[in-house]
């Protein structure tokens, strides 16, 4: 069959190119013909099948559990529970609260029970009916009301207080004061439901363990380096005889970023067995094991000066964890402590409690913490603002607070492109010309935020790099990046090629990347909080100046010239004196091995203390969480349509204007903003994790838990705004997360523009829309009589 | 993965083939496009060690004609079939319109008329995994005692979900069942039965060969509607059919038949009183409308069997109807 | 192959039996005979009978349209009857049972390539940033080939449609529908270039007070 029609590879837009370039994916090709790896795509001789047995019980106690059945089955190899791993472990080293498999107590519907592996799935899935598990039902606490108020009933025995996970108060001053002098107020409660990552990938891992004891483990993780602390301290196996190995991941979003009970159970039973061992969640299990956005409960009072300066915000988050911490401990601070900019407050305070609930985890998705109060809180200062009659993008820009500044809780904000960010999507919407002129049922609405570029510390404290990369070259010409750093679909191993072919002037096609595999690639913590590129392309950017400095040297040599005036460009290695005096990039390859006399290889490392001042965030206890190298910045306009008497409405349109420092690759870029935008927007329209009252998922399928389908989706307008970070990598931050949250609140701005309407609970289900637009014919009619 | 259960599948080479091997073999079931009854076997909602594929005998029942005035529409013909037919479009728009909103673009493409037709009743109780039910405790429909959503029910009211059902009853279509026994031609209305376990009168051996609307149909004024939250790959929240027949500019005669609602698709009743309104100015059109859509409100109970906020659903449903009234004589 | 077999049986739920049955596919042009359980899905068959695991599941239900092959009648006659396009319609193979899909010719997504390299689809995605992580995209491609081998100049309105049974979750679609109409040539990549952002001076607030209760 013929190639129809002629479209190719088009220069000069797709040239190859360094830093800045618009090159596709360094996996892409292998994406496109289906020849890529992911994890379920892989299969050994003799491999084995292994399924979960999991909890009918949203709290029970488990009395017993008896395998024999099971085993007995024809086909089923061997069969697990958790007193053969009962080692706690999670991923932030002060809450190791779960159990590959609950030994003694389950916490919701779904929380793994039992393991078996069998010659394929149909004989395993058999077997777990097979296994005979006595349960003493325990009444199971659904809400963080109830939480609190049975501190009597733990969910989750780590929890120190009652159910609480983790309780921060924080205050900046003198709220109180400011408060009651303020002139313009705006003080309710708002409603943040959960909802999940969906990743299309369901959650897949296979273990191997050879004759000589060492364990490797495929999983699709995010974090590669964390799963393989996990599996030595609970394995009991040092980690020197296990590797970790991701490959190609279909998606994570935060969803695959703790170690799950498969990749414990494939190790073990691999390890049990002397077989490999495959697990495959069906997509019923990756909604219960979640770690998805936590519902949030606020309480949020928002006050502006007679200038409409912000002079006080407060802030009480009540957030249902789900049965496990996760990231939970963070996600307390993150509640708090992200809300700080773009704009200057006067006095900030808030007080954030995690609660334990007999439900599945909630965890890190895409905007880790910070999505929900950005939500309330831009609705809450466009409301305040209207006391004033101002317009919501002027009072956004009033109280921009700079660059190079401290943020009230002793954050330092470095660059910060947010004017430039409003201006974008002001001009593209037609702001001027349309806001609050639309007509009954058609609004626009804008929102800002800004969000983090990789975390100050390590989860576990440490001294060592948080990111490492090692380079190598040779006389080849071909250049060898191991980078510990999960490309997850973000793109950064085409970044990785990228900063090679800018300091090298290789091109960036002759890169290979070798990532995320524990034997091979130096330490990266994982693909989280931004961190990325950031902090593995700072790294990359050292190891690939070392050896610049090196082809410099040589090529200085035999050009004749000092190693100052050779330049670098993509391909060729010249004098600049004297143009005519270059070389090939593989020439001063084979030139630079000579004079080095042994292989051309360095490593780069990144480490928060050696940048910038060193030493980020307050000096308070919890001052370093939300503490960031740099900040992103994000402006959104959001238009909807809406049917006033259905209380259906669309998003049409998003203006998305994001500054991520320096834009790597501005296809990547860009497809980082449209993908998070579409996610925010989803969350606006129709996520939800919903349970029954006995406390089970009441969908766990893509049928039911609805995501947007292409039309479903607006039309997104994504804009790039380069302020160019003094610390990060040739100026960049992040994009991959911080474009999602103005999303959600734009869209509760557009339906007030829209329709007068304040819509405060996610997400914005037709029938709220349409209470809430009867709630307001009905005050209308009463202050007409 | 979703394991199926150990199946054997059977493919005849003709519709008289088939029906015989439903009577002989006991709980065959048929497999048509499978969009319905695979995701529904993965669930473990069926016993059965048998299917009987149809798509073998496609060719003899994959067809859209008009005979003896009236259009005839083989069991096997695809749902994009019809929705991109140009006779269909033209005399029936509403029912084009109705299967083009049917799931998704692949889904169209596999889902047949006779399965849509026979689709199972559907509910957030029972379109679910094995595990989830019985983490639930089973119910009526399938293992268990109970109905989760009317508390103490003895029938099972799992919703109807078919969307070229409503358009058809609302278009007077009869269908054409083939047994063993021979075959029988009853209008699609009396197919359904009001049970959610099975909601059909099919018999064990008995398979839906065609539908057929009497083309006289055309002449009527119809539109379908249909509510999702989601706008491909989403069941429907709520839908209808309407038609209209518009004599001298008043309503001579006018039936409208909901779907989504209860275990089978319902005539809304006590419509005879509308007629001989008048509807030649929009006024009028839409004052129609709200009297239609008011009484199936009255008639109508959206329960909690679908997972969209059944109050929402009631209440809007008079201006779904309203506007389907008005799409219906005003275009 | 089962180890436990020949063990005493001695509960009532016994092994699942794995009737193996030999189902012949046509898939990518080529005739392949292969041997899985009875009640094996096409998926099944593709990924682990053929090793094509260019397929992918992402809900088995038919849900989420990873799976997606195309196929047409084998018979030229149905298939003309049909008016099936070349490669054919779109259609999920995580609920097509094997068995029943030996009737059709299908294309997975191995078989877009042809000896000149990539299909102008798949080109068009790798240099649109059209994939991200990749999971979606085979049955996205090849959802989008059939739409063009039917509608060579499609608008954003047709494609959107034509799209909306396979979800991705990372793109926002915006530049899926870019590559598809670079492929059918109707525009460019994007090419906008990022905007500079002027120096602001930062904003001093007043020095505060720090509370702070944790536990
Ligand atoms: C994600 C998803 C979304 C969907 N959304 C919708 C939707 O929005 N609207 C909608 O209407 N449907 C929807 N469906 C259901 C389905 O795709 C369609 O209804 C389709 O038309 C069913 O036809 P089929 O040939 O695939 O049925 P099958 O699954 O093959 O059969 C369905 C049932 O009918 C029986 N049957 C099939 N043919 C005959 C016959 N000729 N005579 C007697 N009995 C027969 C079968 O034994 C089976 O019990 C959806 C399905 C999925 C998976
Ligand atoms: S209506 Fe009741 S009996 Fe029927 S499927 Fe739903 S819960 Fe079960
Ligand atoms: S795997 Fe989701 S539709 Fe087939
Ligand atoms: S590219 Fe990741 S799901 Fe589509």
């Amino acid at each position: 069959m013929s190639n129809t029609n002629g479209y190719r590879w088009h220069d000069p837009i797709h040239a190859p190119g360094g830093v800045g370039a618009r090159i596709p994916k360094s996996d892409g090709a292998a994406k496109a013909d289906g020849s890529g790896i992911f994890t379920d795509d892989l299969s050994f001789p003799r491999m084995l099948h292994a399924k979960l047995l999991r909890s009918p019980h949203a709290h029970a106690r488990i009395r017993s559990i008896d395998t024999s059945k099971a085993e007995a089955l024809p086909g089923v190899i061997a069969t697990l529970i958790g007193s053969e791993m009962p080692a706690r472990y999670g991923v932030i080293p002060w809450t190791h609260d779960e159990q590959a498999l609950a030994t003694d107590h389950v916490r919701f519907v779904g929380d793994e029970v039992a393991c078996v592996a069998a010659v394929d799935e149909r004989t395993a899935e058999a077997a777990l009916r097979l296994i005979e598990v006595d349960y003493e039902v325990l009444p199971a606490l659904l809400s963080p009301q109830d939480a609190l108020a049975h501190p009597e009933i733990k969910v989750n025995e780590r929890a120190k207080v009652g159910n609480i996970t983790k309780h921060v108060s924080l205050s900046f001053g003198d709220v109180d004061g400011a408060l009651s002098a303020a002139t313009a107020r705006s003080h309710h409660t708002y409603e943040y439901a959960g909802n999940t990552h969906a990743a299309i990938e369901p959650h897949c891992a296979v273990a191997r363990a050879d004759a000589d004891g060492n364990l490797t483990v495929w999983s699709s993780t995010q974090i590669p380096h964390y799963v393989h602390r996990e599996l030595s301290r609970v394995l009991g196996l040092a980690p020197a005889r296990i590797r970790v190995i991701q490959p190609l991941l279909g998606g994570a979003f935060g969803g695959k970023s703790d170690p799950f009970s498969l990749e414990f159970c494939v190790a073990k039973l691999a390890l049990k067995t002397g077989r490999p061992v495959k697990l495959l969640f069906t997509r019923e299990e990756v909604f219960y094991s979640h770690r998805g956005r936590h519902p949030m409960t606020m309480d949020v009072q928002v006050a502006l000066d007679a200038d409409g300066r912000i002079a006080a915000v407060d802030n009480k988050i009540l957030i249902d964890g789900g049965a496990y911490a996760s990231f939970g401990l963070v996600t307390a601070y993150y509640s708090g402590q992200l809300l700080t900019g773009p704009y200057r407050f006067g006095s900030y305070r808030f007080d954030s409690t995690r609660v334990y609930t007999n439900k599945p985890p909630c965890g890190p998705k895409r905007g880790h913490g910070s999505v929900q109060p950005r939500f309330a809180f831009e609705v809450a200062l466009d409301e305040a603002a209207a006391q004033l009659e101002l317009d919501p993008i002027e009072v956004r820009r009033r109280n921009f607070i700079g660059e190079n500044v401290d943020t009230v809780n002793g954050q330092r904000i470095t660059s910060n492109g947010f004017l430039k960010c409003l201006e974008l999507v002001e001009s593209a919407s037609g702001w001027k010309e349309r806001h609050g002129r639309m007509g009954r049922g058609r609004g626009l609405g804008v929102a800002g935020s800004m969000y983090i570029s990789g975390t100050a510390y390590p989860v576990y404290p440490n001294e060592m790099p948080q990111s490492g990369v090692l380079v190598k070259l040779d006389r080849s010409g071909r250049v060898a990046i191991f980078s510990g750093a999960s490309d997850i679909g973000q793109g950064v191993n085409t970044l990785l090629c990228q900063i090679a072919s800018e300091e090298l002037g290789c091109d960036p096609r002759d890169v290979t990347v070798v990532a995320s595999d524990t034997d091979l690639t130096p330490v990266d913590l994982g693909a989280y909080s931004s961190r990325v590129t950031f902090m593995t392309g700072t790294a990359a950017r050292e190891a690939c100046g070392k050896l610049r400095t090196q082809l410099k040297l040589a090529a200085a040599d035999k050009l004749g010239c000092a190693a100052d005036q050779v330049e670098i460009e993509l391909g060729t290695i010249r004098s600049a004196a004297d143009a005519a005096k270059n070389a090939s990039f593989m020439q001063a390859c084979q030139w630079a091995e000579a004079r080095e006399g042994r292989p051309l290889a360095e490593t780069g490392g990144y480490r928060t203390k050696d940048i910038g001042e060193g030493k980020l965030g307050g000096e308070y206890r919890g001052g370093t969480i939300g503490a960031s190298p740099a900040y992103s910045f994000t402006a959104h306009i959001a238009e909807v349509e809406v049917d006033e008497e259905t209380g259906l409405w669309r998003c049409t349109n998003v203006w998305a204007a994001h500054d991520c420092g320096k834009a790597l690759n501005p296809t990547l870029v860009e497809g980082q903003i449209e993908g998070s935008v579409y996610m925010g927007v989803a969350e606006a329209q129709l996520e939800e994790m919903s349970y029954t009252a006995s406390g089970q998922h009441r969908g766990p399928s893509l049928l039911d838990y609805r995501i947007p389908t292409s039309l479903d989706t607006p039309l997104i307008g994504a804009s790039i705004v380069e302020s160019g970070d003094p610390n990060g990598p040739y100026g960049a931050k992040e994009a991959g997360e911080g474009p999602l949250h103005a999303a959600i609140p734009a869209i509760a701005n557009a339906l007030f523009d829209a329709c007068g309407i304040r819509v405060r609970e996610l997400p914005f289900t037709p029938a709220k829309v349409l209470a809430l637009i009867r709630a307001r014919d009905e005050a209308q009619r009463g202050a007409a009589c | 993965m979703l394991t199926l259960p150990m199946l054997a599948v059977h493919q005849p080479k003709s519709v008289d083939e088939a029906v015989a091997l439903l009577r002989d073999i006991p709980g065959a079931r048929l497999l048509a496009g499978g969009t319905d009854i695979v995701p529904n076997l993965k669930y473990g909602m069926y016993e059965t060690g048998n299917l009987v594929a149809l798509r073998g005998i496609s060719r003899e029942l994959r067809y859209i004609r008009e005979e003896e005035s009236e259009l005839r529409i083989g069991a096997m013909c695809s749902v994009d079939q019809l929705a991109n037919h140009a006779r269909v479009i033209e005399l029936f728009p509403s029912l084009a319109d109705a299967a083009s909103q049917i799931a998704g673009p692949q889904l169209r493409r596999m889902g047949t008329v006779g399965g849509n037709l026979c689709l199972d009743t559907r509910c957030v109780y029972i379109n679910q995994s094995h595990f989830w039910r019985s983490a639930l405790g089973y119910c009526l429909k399938k293992d268990g005692t109970v109905c989760h959503v009317v508390k103490g029910g003895q029938r099972c009211v799992a919703a109807a979900s078919n969307d070229t059902a409503p358009i058809l009853v609302a278009l007077g279509a009869m269908v054409r069942l083939v047994s063993p026994r021979g075959e029988r031609i009853i209008p699609l209305d009396d197919f359904y039965i009001a049970d959610g376990v099975k909601n059909t009168q099919l018999a064990r051996d008995e398979l839906l060969v065609e539908a057929r609307i009497p083309l006289a149909a055309a002449r009527l004024r119809q539109a379908y509607g249909k509510l999702r939250l989601r706008q491909a790959i989403d069941f429907p929240a709520l839908n209808f059919g309407v038609t209209i027949s518009v004599e001298e500019q008043k309503v001579a005669a006018l039936r409208l038949c909901v779907g989504a609602l209860a275990a089978r698709p319902a005539l809304v009743r006590h419509v005879d009183e509308l007629r001989g309104r008048p509807v030649s100015t929009p006024e009028e059109i839409r004052a129609l409308g709200q009297e239609l859509g008011l009484r199936a409100q009255r008639q109508c109970k959206p329960l909690t069997n679908i997972g969209v906020d059944p109050e929402w659903r009631r209440e809007i449903l008079p201006v779904l109807v309203r506007r389907g009234v008005e799409r219906a004589l005003l275009s | 192959m089962n180890r436990g077999a020949g063990r005493p049986n001695h509960q009532r739920v016994s092994a699942p039996s794995q009737t193996q049955v030999l189902v012949t596919l046509h898939i990518n042009g080529e005739t392949q005979s292969v041997a899985v359980s009875s009640q094996a899905t096409l998926l099944e068959a593709l990924r682990d009978g053929l090793g094509l695991t260019g397929t992918k599941q992402g809900c088995d239900k038919g849900d989420c349209g990873a799976c997606t092959v195309l196929a047409r009648p084998l018979d030229e006659n149905a298939a003309r009857a049909s008016g099936s396009s070349s490669r054919g319609e779109p259609i999920l193979s995580c609920i097509t049972l094997a068995q029943d899909a030996q009737g059709l010719a299908l294309t997975t997504i191995e078989g877009l390539a042809g000896a000149q390299g990539l299909d102008s689809i798949q080109r068009a995605f790798a240099d649109c940033g059209a994939l991200q992580c990749g999971f979606c995209q085979p049955g996205m491609m090849l959802s989008a080939r059939a739409l063009l081998d039917s509608n060579p100049q499609p608008s954003l309105p047709q494609i959107q449609a034509a799209l909306s049974g396979n979800l991705c979750r990372c793109t926002g679609y915006t530049k899926i529908y870019e590559a598809v109409q670079v492929a059918a040539g109707m525009r460019m990549p994007s090419h906008a270039r990022p905007v500079r952002s002027e120096p602001a001076p930062g904003v001093d607030g007043p020095r505060v007070e720090v509370k702070e209760i944790a536990t």
